[in-house]
């Protein structure tokens, strides 16, 4: 077992990161004047994990959509669901999948031990079978269908769609009606053996807890496991986008759009450094402060709708512009011009200021919440970071370092996607 | 945590919630005034007003970028409806002063820029400027008819309608579409009136201290006013049970169908608790009758709960299933009333009920927006009630006071959104 301490003497924080022999990365910090608990059990297993190979076999490429089939089933154990066993115990508990990583989770204000047995134990007993199965397609078709509607979903993928020709975080990540018909339970078991074993695992825990004693639980709970090699089989992925326009009609009363510049990575993900230089760079030039944001306001181009993102995982980086507007293609041609203007006027260093203080404050606030540490610590084990780093990154970070990034907007790697009205 | 309300002046109570578990402090300024469809629109544009610009800060640039300075501060607007009350809301967040970075008193400076918001704004005379009207109101319009891209939200929303057809709580909150669009610089005038000499209004500070003199600040604003504020705030009043069930369904262009089964109860402010875990048992956690049987069992939806309206005393009951499967999940979900009235439910299911809504509960004291909310959704009573007050009534409540909670439930409103391709019109 290797312990770490990591320590912020402004926040009067501190964390421990603990590696178990068999490569399992614990989380935990300590919040005892709060009343409950936050604990999450994860993998680096999302719905881009579509094709790969386990100790140097064969590829093998399962349906798209089966990490998250595989999250809904797994709360069914042998010995009865996981979801009854929490309800003696009054928790709440919940799991998402998203493109690279599935968790587990609960949050409790009493009664923390038993929980997090009951999540040690459910997540390291697959359990599946032919008719599990097939009642599961029921539910998670309808969970599709209900995306399907959702204008706001159906924006980004299509943008997606636009943007990457091999690149699996264009397929949603439930998968499709089809797909996750060809799933069977043989698959489940497949894909368990492969992404949930403890080298590829975490657990992040926030809350009023005793890091030694849930040090010990878990080590003596997690279950002996043989080394393994997982494979992800690398995606050939163009620069280049695959068109720059599309658009769908949906039942929505005023058009959606999002804007997406695909960015060609150097390393696998973003840094944490550059990630917060681009989330500043985005708040500078579109945020709610800037020239930008009031122009568009005036000119009755978007509305409080308006959101960026830098949208990153594992193998694939994109700046996001989203919102509603009655005119998407004018929205598109304004952040291209403001674009320019930056390039041309550089920005004033008191705005710059300004988001740095809002983004020192909001990272603060972060901490008031077990919920939202918890989140911080699943970022930093995937990525492998120390959450504390983000404070010290943006105080010592220039205006000069974040203007640098603004190369990922090339304009012909733009794509607009938009969802307008059906036509009556 | 034994917060009492303090009277600042006429109408206007003050609560400060002691707790220095958090990095932050959360100034809330919550006016009540009474939901009547001529005023609602401009009730409900007014803060959004009013938080746009100032006589301080004559843009929404000027005003973020002061906001960024003070680390971030959120300020946040919000308009609902409690019971036939119009709740409008303005809040602010802010770091707690040893984060800054230069000494400043960021929480004084976010609570006296939150109060010359609200009583110094960007007037035009008698009325605001039509810029600011116009831009909010483009926004406001868009905000509305954006209602129905979320299917589930607006199934809510029609029910809601339907329910309350002809009365205070069946405006939406937001007024409707035509008299948003109606709205001039003296509608706005009078709004902003109505609200500094009518309004009831709940000034709610949680965090670890009390800004120096808030209280007595906030009373100098007032002192000049002359104030008749809205008394009836308290008032309970419920949806009578319907003699026949009404059945609306709307068509549009879905690939889901939406159902929500509106039901009236026999709640009133005092018994809540009961109607929350009578609630939760029927069709809320994963433990509840409607998750194990009409999604587990049945395999007919994602997603089917049951939620109470305390402040109304009704239950709506949403759920998104393929058109064909409508008529089996309704009847399945009546199924599950009757087991619930009949007391078919385990003591189990009754104890997961009430250990879950106590735990959720208890995490409210580690929350400062779920605090917020908390005291500012509970102006029924006259002291204030903690989370963990409620935590010790709801844990008296017996298993046969669910059944008669549940016995009281009627259902008085069926909808359903259903494709325009589908075969079943109703």
């Amino acid at each position: 077992m290797n312990k770490k301490l990591f320590k912020c003497e402004l926040l009067n924080e501190e964390y421990t990161v603990t590696t178990l022999r068999n490569g399992l990365k614990i989380y935990i910090m300590e919040k005892q004047n709060f009343d409950s608990v936050y604990a999450v059990f994860g993998t680096k297993y999302g719905s881009i994990d579509n094709c790969f190979s386990l100790n140097n076999g064969e590829y093998i490429e399962v349906p798209n959509g089966i990490a998250h089939f595989l999250e809904h089933k797994l709360f069914e154990s042998e010995d009865g669901d996981a979801f009854a066993k929490y309800s003696k115990t009054g928790a709440y508990a919940n799991a998402f999948t998203s493109f690279d990583k599935t968790c587990y989770l609960f949050s409790c204000s009493s009664l923390f031990e038993e929980n997090l047995d009951i999540l040690l134990n459910f997540v390291q007993s697959p359990y599946f079978t032919e008719q599990t199965v097939r009642k599961e397609q029921g539910i998670i078709g309808q969970e599709i269908r209900m995306y399907d509607d959702s204008p706001g979903w159906c924006v980004l993928f299509n943008a997606l769609e636009a943007m990457y020709h091999n690149h699996p975080v264009k397929v949603d990540i439930a998968g499709t009606v089809e797909s996750i018909a060809e799933i069977d339970d043989n698959l489940l078991y497949e894909c368990y053996k492969t992404f949930y074993n403890p080298a590829n695992m975490f657990i992040c825990i926030a809350g009023k807890v005793d890091t030694d004693k849930v040090l010990d639980k878990i080590s003596s709970a997690i279950k002996p496991c043989d080394k393994i090699q997982i494979n992800r089989k690398k995606v050939d992925e163009p620069a280049s986008v695959v068109t720059n326009y599309v658009e769908k009609q949906l039942e929505v009363a005023l058009p959606l759009f999002c804007v997406g510049y695909k960015q060609q990575l150097k390393t696998e993900e973003p840094s944490l450094r550059d990630s917060i230089a681009v989330n500043l760079l985005l708040k500078l030039i579109f945020g709610e402060s800037s020239h930008f944001y009031k122009r568009l306001t005036d000119m009755g181009l978007i509305n409080d709708e308006f959101e960026t993102e830098y949208f990153t995982g594992r193998g694939f980086a994109a700046i996001l512009l989203e919102g509603e507007s009655y005119e998407p293609k004018k929205v598109a041609e304004e952040i291209k011009k403001e674009i320019y203007s930056v390039l041309k006027n550089g920005i004033d260093a008191e705005l710059f200021e300004a988001i740095k203080r809002d983004s020192f404050g909001d990272t603060i606030k972060r901490y008031n919440s077990v919920n939202n540490i918890a989140m911080m610590f699943i970022d930093a084990a995937v990525s492998n970071y120390n959450i504390f780093d983000e404070i010290e990154i943006l105080r010592e970070i220039t205006l000069e370092e974040v203007l640098k990034h603004i190369e990922i907007f090339d304009e012909n790697k733009a794509v607009l996607s938009v969802i307008s009205p059906k036509e009556k | 945590m034994g917060a009492k309300l303090v009277n600042i002046t006429n109408g206007v109570d003050g609560v400060f919630i002691e707790n220095s578990r958090f990095n932050t402090t959360i100034i809330s300024f919550n006016c009540y005034l009474p939901i009547k469809k001529s005023d609602i629109a401009s009730n409900a544009l007014l803060p959004y007003i009013l938080t746009s610009c100032s006589e301080e800060y004559e843009n929404f640039t000027l005003l973020n970028r002061r906001f960024n300075m003070l680390y971030g501060a959120d300020l946040e607007v919000s308009v609902d409806k409690t019971g036939d009350t119009q709740h409008i809301k303005f809040s602010v967040s802010v770091i707690n002063d040893r984060f800054a970075f230069d000494g400043s008193s960021i929480v004084l400076d976010a609570t006296n820029l939150i109060l010359s918001l609200i009583f110094k704004p960007r007037l035009n005379g008698k009325s605001f400027y039509d810029e600011d009207i116009n831009r909010e109101k483009r926004k406001m319009v868009e905000n509305i008819l954006g209602e129905i891209n979320e299917k589930r939200l607006y199934a809510k929303n029609r029910i809601i309608a339907e329910m309350y057809k002809g009365l205070p709580y069946g405006i939406s909150k937001y007024g409707e579409l035509d008299d948003v669009e109606k709205l001039d610089g003296s509608d706005l005038y009078s709004a902003w009136q109505r609200l500094l000499l009518n309004s009831y209004v709940r000034v709610q500070v949680i965090g670890d201290v009390l800004p120096k003199d808030f209280f007595d600040t906030v009373a100098q604003r007032f002192a000049d006013i002359p104030r008749n504020p809205y008394t009836d705030y308290k008032a309970f009043s419920t949806l009578e049970p319907s003699d026949t069930v009404h059945y609306v369904t709307d068509k549009m262009n879905v690939s889901q169908g939406k159902l929500v089964l509106g039901f009236t109860s026999e709640t009133n402010g005092v018994n809540c608790y009961k109607f929350n875990v009578m609630t939760d048992i029927f069709g809320g956690g994963p433990y509840s009758k409607l998750f194990e049987n009409v999604r587990e069992k049945m395999s007919l939806c994602y997603y089917c709960s049951a939620s109470p309206a305390v402040t109304k005393g009704h239950l709506l009951v949403e759920s998104g299933v393929e058109f064909d499967n409508m008529e089996r999940a309704e009847k399945e979900i009546l199924n599950q009333l009757i087991a619930v009235q009949n007391g078919d439910f385990d003591d189990t299911t009754f104890e997961a009920s009430i250990k879950s809504i106590c735990g959720s509960l208890k995490s409210c004291n580690d929350s400062l927006g779920s605090l917020d909310s908390w005291y500012a959704t509970r102006i029924f009573t006259d002291e204030l009630v903690s989370p963990d007050d409620a935590i010790e009534e709801i844990s008296k409540i017996t298993k046969q006071q669910v059944i008669d909670t549940a016995r009281g439930i009627k259902l008085h409103t069926v909808y359903k959104l259903i494709g325009e391709g589908s075969a079943r019109d109703e």
